[in-house]
């Protein structure tokens, strides 16, 4: 190891005596430890809150539902307002120019700028 | 993301007593840690670890936050990213926050066998009970902790400002994350958490759609913007709009406005070296190299055909000699002398003999054919009944090697024609120009026009019929005259069962069906198109007044083809105008990324609603002192907006008061640090018997109390 790397002290030190079980010895090498975390969406499975009160504040509860105002549509490239859309792929446009420049995006341009929105095609 | 210094190890850790809590601030973005009762945090860095190897020893070593480029070539990056603890804003990779919260301690100077004082942590609102109880574990068991707390980060944010007295008792606090955004409201100075509400947009989405914007726009620069940089711009120059539909107006129009709020990115560029114009001497002496070289190439290819041409006399006065010989030759020993020479017979000699007299004339530089044209055809003209069957190959032999020479002269003579045709013609119309150049350019833009129609309208069809998709398929073509025609030519032919006499084919122009039924139109488009371009390139030439039609029919206008001229400085400029307000807008509008939640403002309606209380006064104290926190509401002009989208909301006359937290980034750690210092904390926390006796459901309802 090079001195200025151990100068810098940027380096985790793998031995820390604070410490009850190293981290070394707890997660050995080798293992695939990604897979034992389970990611939001399954903690929220587990944890089903469904068997809870309703009036009680739970993580799912407490999220905003879809919102009362219609959405106002904007221009998927120049970020105007757009009263109109492009019926071939889908894209909002603003004025003729800009329909010019969507007419004359590749492919896989077209489907950048709807997965912006979330709205791209998806093939499964 | 400015770089930030990396954190000094603390040396004052045994100066603290072991009932001194030390607080922690467990952001998304950034783990702040330091001791209670102080002002700021010892400690802040980026909530990521980094696990590169080792370029020559090959260990794996853990970096925790920002790394320091210097020091980052010895290690080979490209295997690992930066990896968080958080999913959205619930720490659910407690291996990383292990590593995370190693590096806090050891930076904070710990040392001894265990980590010996009260902790308080932070987490998002209604953190699900697995986390937490992960999180206890981790802290309990690794860690040797003896109590421990939680509390939410903006709770402690809102007392803390409370205190401050910039916001009141009963109000609504506005936190936008890296992640999230809430809106928790207060009564009595207790968050209420039932009627609190979170959307899933935060300061991340808002880089995010900024990149992918500046990406897509400026797709020459991809590799430039990345999302620091892209942070980093997002800090600096975002601003949120006070009405987006008439700024964005404003930059439609093309205002003067619009141009002062366009803000220019210069990327680095450095102009190449210009190449000196190849001076006077140059050029001659360049000229002259040329010259040369060309000498050269003449005159050794002169040497090899005339190496060529004596090679093949030798070959041939061989050839001749050993015929000689074998005439002398007797009858008997012919075989044995052809063995020696390596050829079967007499008539192999005489072949090779013609063959080389052939590559010797061509090599000479004699045309071949016109010996060929002295060849007789002399069988041709004696009648069949004369001659015998070979004789009668032979002369149909010739007779189809003179059709052919025939008709090659006949080509010849076609093409010669028709040159000297074309000639005419272009003299006559320079005749007719001269003498009239008026009329003549009239005529010619009256061409150009009527070509230009057929052609935009040839073409239209065309697209037409590929352009009816769904709605009606096949429809377009089935309506056209042209393919009416067809089908029914078509349809005739293969059901002609043949009454009466078939004369088909007796006439030639029978054959002309074939071409209607199977052809397009579109050799006689290939021609307009043809004389078109001649035309139109004609009128360029004489015709000042004259524009190159546009090409209507394709659509091909695509602004970034790569014309090939030298690249200037501003090529190398990102501008970056309407997506200054665009982005910060999706936290109003998430629907702009697809999200389908409400935006903040709607949320701060959606929060008053969920009160159990339908008490009027309640919410005129509510909405008079509303606090936003949290690094995302740190752009400009939200305040405004806020306050604005609001009084939407409210009814008429209601007191609205947007304030905005003392620090929007620090106050969270320092609200909890003022009551990890504070007497009554330790109440609240609980110990490792509380936590084991207790379980799991005791946990679920443990609440900090904030009063």
């Amino acid at each position: 190891m090079e001195v200025e790397v151990i100068e810098s002290g940027i380096l985790l030190p793998t031995y820390l005596s604070f410490k009850r079980v190293q981290i070394s010895e707890k997660y050995p090498k080798g293992q695939a430890r990604s897979r034992h975390w389970k990611h939001l969406k399954q903690i929220l499975q587990a944890e089903n809150y469904t068997n809870c009160p309703p009036n009680q504040p739970n993580y799912v509860n407490i999220e905003s539902p879809p919102s009362t105002y219609p959405s106002k549509k904007y221009c998927d490239i120049t970020g105007y307002e757009a009263p109109y859309t492009d019926p071939r792929t889908s894209l909002r446009y603003a004025d003729a120019d800009v329909f010019k420049r969507v007419r004359g995006l590749p492919g896989d341009y077209v489907q950048k700028y709807l997965k912006l929105r979330n709205a791209e095609v998806i093939l499964r | 993301m400015p770089f930030v210094s990396r954190p000094q190890r603390q040396h004052d850790y045994n100066m603290f007593p072991s009932n001194c809590p030390i607080v922690i601030d467990n952001g998304a973005s950034n783990f702040r840690i330091g001791w209670a009762g102080e002002c700021d945090p010892r400690l802040s860095f980026r909530n990521v670890v980094h696990r590169p190897r080792h370029k020559t020893t090959g260990e794996t070593v853990t970096i925790v936050g920002d790394h320091d480029p210097a020091v980052m070539k010895y290690f080979d990056c490209t295997r690992s990213q930066h990896r968080s603890a958080f999913d959205y804003n619930v720490v659910y990779q407690f291996e990383n926050m292990e590593y995370i919260l190693d590096y806090g301690f050891e930076r904070m100077g710990a040392y001894g066998s265990q980590v010996d004082h009260p902790i308080l942590i932070t987490e998002c609102a209604c953190n699900p009970v697995q986390s937490r109880s992960k999180m206890a574990e981790l802290l309990f068991e690794s860690y040797g902790v003896p109590s421990l707390a939680f509390g939410v980060d903006a709770a402690f944010s809102y007392k803390f400002n409370e205190q401050l007295g910039i916001c009141n008792k009963d109000g609504l606090a506005i936190c936008s994350g890296l992640n999230t955004s809430h809106v928790i409201p207060f009564v009595g100075g207790e968050p209420l958490f039932e009627a609190c509400c979170r959307t899933n947009i935060g300061g991340y989405h808002v880089s995010e759609y900024l990149k992918q914007l500046l990406s897509l726009k400026y797709p020459y620069h991809m590799s430039s913007i990345t999302l620091d940089k892209v942070e980093d711009l997002k800090m600096e120059h975002c601003y949120v709009a006070l009405d987006y539909g008439s700024e964005v107006r404003l930059f439609q129009n093309g205002a003067k406005e619009a141009e002062e709020k366009t803000r220019c990115w210069q990327l680095l560029w450095v102009r190449p070296p210009v190449e000196a114009l190849p001076s006077e001497e140059e050029k001659a002496r360049k000229a002259a190299n040329r010259e040369k070289a060309a000498q050269r190439l003449k005159e050794m290819a002169a040497l090899k055909r005339s190496s060529r041409i004596t090679d093949l006399e030798n070959e041939l006065q061989g050839l001749e000699f050993l015929l000689q010989q074998l005439g002398n030759v007797q009858e008997n020993n012919v075989e044995s002398f052809l063995s020696q020479t390596g050829y079967v017979s007499k008539q192999e000699i005489d072949a090779a003999i013609v063959r080389v007299t052939q590559s010797l004339r061509k090599a000479k530089g004699e045309s071949p054919e016109m010996k060929e044209k002295t060849e007789q055809y002399p069988l041709i003209d004696v009648p069949d009944s004369i001659l015998s069957p070979e004789q009668i190959k032979e002369k149909q032999r010739q007779a189809f090697s003179k059709n052919m020479s025939e008709g090659r002269v006949r080509a010849q003579q076609k093409r010669f024609d028709e040159e000297l045709q074309r000639e005419k013609q272009n003299q006559q119309d320079e005749e007719k120009r001269l003498e009239n150049p008026e009329l003549y350019l009239e005529q010619l833009r009256a061409k150009h026009r009527e070509l230009t129609e057929k052609v935009e309208q040839r073409k239209r069809l065309k697209t037409n019929d590929n352009q009816n998709l769904s709605g009606g398929v096949g429809r377009g073509e089935r309506l056209n005259a042209a393919k009416k025609e067809k089908m029914r030519l078509l349809t005739t032919a293969a059901f002609d069962k043949g009454k009466g006499e078939d004369t088909f084919g007796a006439r030639d122009e029978d054959w002309q069906v074939y071409t209607v039924m199977g052809g397009n139109d579109d050799e006689g488009s290939d021609w307009d198109e043809a004389e078109l371009t001649r035309i139109s390139s004609r009128l360029q030439d004489i015709d000042p007044t004259f524009v190159a039609n546009p090409e209507a029919g394709s659509f091909q206008t695509i602004t970034e083809i790569p014309k090939f001229r030298p690249l200037t400085e501003e090529d190398f400029q990102i501008a970056i105008g309407v997506e200054r307000f665009r982005c910060p807008e999706v936290l109003f509008q998430p629907n702009m990324i697809g999200v389908d939640q409400a935006g903040l403002d709607e949320m701060c309606g959606i929060s008053i609603r969920r009160l159990s209380s339908k008490n009027h006064t309640l919410e005129e104290r509510m909405t008079s002192s509303i606090l936003m926190t949290g690094g995302s509401c740190l752009f400009p002009g939200m305040a405004e907006r806020l306050e604005t989208d609001i009084r939407k909301i409210r009814p008429f006359g209601a007191s609205i008061k947007v304030l905005r937290a003392s620090d929007p980034i620090l106050d969270a750690w320092r609200g909890a640090a003022t009551y990890a210092a504070a007497p009554q904390f330790s109440m609240q926390t609980f110990s490792k018997q509380d936590y084991y006796e207790k379980g799991e459901d005791w946990l679920r309802g443990y609440r900090f109390s904030y009063t």
